[in-house]
């Protein structure tokens, strides 16, 4: 009865809707909320949307892992190696920068006691 | 000479530095100086012959990545190293009262910067041009919030959010580009881009357009970037405005002349950087404080250099790029004069200016001042000569107004700023400047006085570097040829 | 509610053109890296893509982790130790330091495996990462050693770039493979050149700057 459910097109529907779902509550957590580690967890939220949409609209579940061994060898038959080295180097990256940035607002907390980015006037306009 | 050593010879002292370091500070601080020195050689000899290549990176393009160097790249890189020698020279003589503490971080962050930052322009592969943006975004938010102050921590909280912001939207960018085009190398994107569906051409743009937006400083994006020149250091606001903004702006165009050649987008565009440029100056009128005044006069010049991007045709780009190094160079001298004066005066408010003591401070910022505004004989005059003539050739004569009144604006403060400078009244005792220091502004202002009266020494090196830059089919065609 | 309508009606929007266009199969860069590995790679695709074929990137992340490390120390450069409330008890004590060998021998595994299945320096970097983390959490007064991290650190940094600028100068392309890298030899663990050096050089790398950033991060003065 679910066999629609294997249907490719359909699964790559379910990938698109549900990463974007994702990505839209990550961007409205990201402009309504005020706290900076809400923040940054919204814009995890973001990326982690953006890897899933990449990954599932790429993957063939007819074919198989992009590794060489015994009995797989038929490379006309693996998936796309270049969606996992782009994705790998992002995740990397998108962490690298968030805790720079926790450690950056420990810091700010530290020595104002604030933790809220619309109070953040430091600078006189 | 490869030009991937501009990129991994930095690289290179930056991960070695912590070793080095053990050699004691000067040491550090002498050995990157002379880096950046051997690098500026290593681009001015690049300069005189004729030096366009692809270099290789691992596997040949259009599967692998590679570096195209030609006149428009080369420029970009002969002023990132200048600067950043200048850069130096100028904070060897800071550091003797002044110096950063934990300094041999300092020296590693500005040489990824800068390691970035030619990256950056020399970059053939979209997914390489974003690891290049993110090493110099996460070396600028450290930098901007070096001194732990809490202004300084704002700066840099504000700067990583909206830079975190915009690298996701130039991820969605590259994920929809790899996933209707199948390929990452400029070339075979700029070749089958013209065959998409309209709708997601529009998206791909929009979505470059927003993430590189963030960092060129246009309207409505730029909201980050006074309260970060306000919160940084005030020798670190001479990287931001000399180097990173002209790398991003570098890049942006460049992606923009391969992907949509025929112009599509201009009058969008120029009517944005005509918007920016009006509100930079206008808000930049009742500034009080220096760092902003400066700050939102950098995000004028900034809108102006896009305006001019954007008309896409080889006049105007060869003004582009007159305004490019006059505005790098003019600010270069700013902050390193209001880093002079800060060191003795404390306040950036701009009172402060009538207190200060020092004929040869005064004459080298109103040099800088009259190249900013335009006035003939100064660098800054050729450059926005020709964005107007191009402007009113091709047609657009509201965006030709509406610079014009903000260049007026723009001198109402600037002659604010002359008029305090000169001002009879109490003097504070005389601030020395060190020779080095003298040395390193006698260069610059020779160098804004030397454009300024003799342009035609540099418009056919800049002339052949806009038509380098609007060629794509000769760049397309060296990728896909491989070596 | 109008903003409500209005983000609704561009969310839709933006769905019904992605839903449009779901890209069809076709050739991408990535089939065409795919037969260049078989004759020119290790058994791992995905990493000869990322350590060689896409290298540079590999190496720009490397930057961006070594200065966010780097950043993370400048920021949070206090000297107090931050006593975590919990008591910790014999058994936590003892079971950590009889998984901490475990968990590193596992990790240096999937590093030193990596060409050829899934894993790789990153992910064994990271597992002995959380190996450190956990005697960090178990442990009171547990400290990396500072000088060997630094030292590691950049003795893999600095061999990354020392074994691209070989690649330049003996095969005139940065970061070439110039090891032998007969394609007889797929599937062992010595194949594919430079490969297996540069993901344990990684490896190295990452795991090291980790388990600085969650000492950083643990190490934290007063009660945040």
């Amino acid at each position: 009865m679910f066999e629609y459910l294997n249907d490719s097109t359909t699964i790559k529907y379910i990938v698109t809707i549900g990463s974007m779902a994702l990505f839209f509550v990550g961007l409205f957590g990201l402009l309504s909320q005020k706290h900076f580690i809400k923040i940054f967890i919204s814009i995890a939220t973001m990326e982690t949307a953006l890897f899933l949409f990449f990954i599932g609209n790429m993957f063939n579940k007819n074919f198989t892992a992009p590794i060489i061994s015994e009995g797989f060898t038929d490379i006309a038959k693996m998936n796309d190696p270049i969606p996992h080295a782009l994705i790998l180097t992002a995740i990397v990256i998108g962490m690298a920068v968030l805790a720079l940035g926790v450690s950056m607002s420990i810091e700010y907390y530290k020595l104002t006691g604030n933790t809220d980015i619309d109070k953040m006037n430091e600078m006189r306009h | 000479m490869s030009s991937i050593l501009f990129v991994a010879l930095p690289l290179l002292f930056g991960f070695v530095t912590p070793v080095l370091a053990k050699l004691g500070k000067d040491g550090v601080a002498y050995a990157s100086t002379l880096m950046q020195a051997f690098l500026l050689y290593l681009a001015f000899s690049l300069l005189s012959g004729d030096s366009s290549h692809i270099e290789v990176i691992s596997i040949a393009p259009p599967l692998g990545i590679s570096f195209t160097l030609n006149s428009a790249s080369l420029l970009f890189v002969a002023l990132f190293t200048f600067m950043m020698t200048l850069f130096s020279l100028y904070y060897l003589s800071h550091r003797k009262t002044d110096a950063y503490k934990n300094e041999t971080k300092f020296f590693i962050l500005i040489n990824m910067l800068l390691a970035a930052s030619i990256g950056l322009v020399l970059s053939s592969d979209i997914f390489n041009i974003y690891v290049f943006f993110e090493i110099a975004g996460i070396s600028a938010y450290i930098l901007s919030a070096y001194e732990k102050t809490p202004s300084a921590l704002e700066a840099g909280l504000k700067y990583l959010i909206t830079g975190a912001l915009a690298s996701v939207f130039l991820i969605f960018a590259i994920v929809l580009i790899y996933m209707n085009l199948g390929s990452l190398n400029l070339g075979v994107i700029a070749q089958g881009f013209e065959s998409l569906a309209f709708n997601t051409k529009l998206l791909i743009s929009l979505l470059l357009l927003i993430g590189f937006g963030f960092k060129v400083e246009i309207f409505p994006l730029n909201f980050w970037v006074v309260d970060v020149y306000q919160g940084s250091s005030t020798l670190i606001n001479s990287l931001f405005s000399a180097i990173v903004v002209k790398a991003y702006l570098f890049v942006f165009f460049h992606i923009a002349y391969l992907f949509l050649p025929s112009a599509e987008f201009s009058v969008f565009l120029i009517y944005l950087g005509g918007l920016s440029m009006l509100v930079a100056e206008i808000a930049g009128l009742r500034q009080t404080n220096l760092k902003r005044l400066f700050a939102y006069s950098s995000l004028g010049q900034v809108a102006l250099i896009f305006t001019a991007f954007a008309l896409q045709n080889r006049d105007a780009i060869q003004a582009a790029l007159f305004i490019v190094l006059a505005h790098s160079i003019a600010k270069a001298i700013i902050f390193f004069a209001l880093t002079s004066i800060q060191k003795e005066h404390k306040s950036m408010d701009i009172e402060t200016l009538k207190e200060l003591n020092s004929p040869f401070l005064r004459a080298i910022m109103l040099i800088a001042i009259l190249s900013l505004l335009g006035i003939p004989l100064f660098a800054g005059f050729v450059g926005k000569l020709l964005v107007l003539k191009s402007l009113a050739v091709s047609g657009f004569i509201g965006v030709l107004v509406i610079i014009i009144i903000a260049s007026l604006l723009e001198s109402v403060y600037y002659f604010k700023l002359a008029g305090f400078m000169f001002a009879k009244g109490e003097k504070r005792e005389a601030l020395e400047i060190d020779f080095t220091q003298k040395l390193v502004f006698s260069l610059l202002a020779f160098l804004l006085l030397t454009i300024g009266t003799m342009p035609f020494i540099f418009s056919g090196f800049l002339s052949e570097s806009a038509s380098v830059m609007l060629d794509s089919s000769t760049y397309i065609l060296n990728l896909m040829g491989g070596r | 509610m109008s903003g409500f309508t209005l983000s609704a009606v561009f969310v839709l929007t933006l769905l019904k053109l992605l839903l449009e266009n779901i890209p069809q199969s076709m050739h991408r860069a990535g089939d065409s890296l795919l037969e260049l590995n078989s004759t020119d790679g290790v058994a791992n695709g995905v990493t000869t893509v990322v350590v060689y074929f896409r290298g540079f990137d590999t190496l720009g992340e490397i930057a961006v982790l070594f200065i966010a490390s780097l950043g993370i120390g400048l920021m949070l450069s206090q000297n107090k130790r931050c006593t975590i409330k919990a008591q910790s008890n014999f058994m936590l004590h003892t079971a950590a330091k009889l998984l901490f060998p475990i968990i590193t021998l596992y990790g240096i595994y999937v590093m030193v495996y990596g060409h050829l299945s899934p894993g790789g320096g990153f992910q064994g970097g990271v597992i002995i990462a959380s190996g450190v983390l956990l005697l960090l959490v178990s442990h009171r007064d547990f400290e990396v050693p500072h000088s060997f991290i630094v030292a590691l650190e950049t003795f893999a940094g600095v061999c990354y770039v020392l074994i691209g600028l070989i690649g330049l100068f003996t095969l005139d392309v940065f970061l070439g493979n110039f090891l032998p890298h007969d394609i007889s030899q797929m599937g062992l663990l010595m194949s594919g050149g430079i490969i297996p050096i540069i993901y344990i050089i990684v490896g190295i790398k990452v795991g090291s700057e980790m388990s600085m950033i969650a000492q950083n991060l643990i190490k934290r003065g007063d009660d945040v």
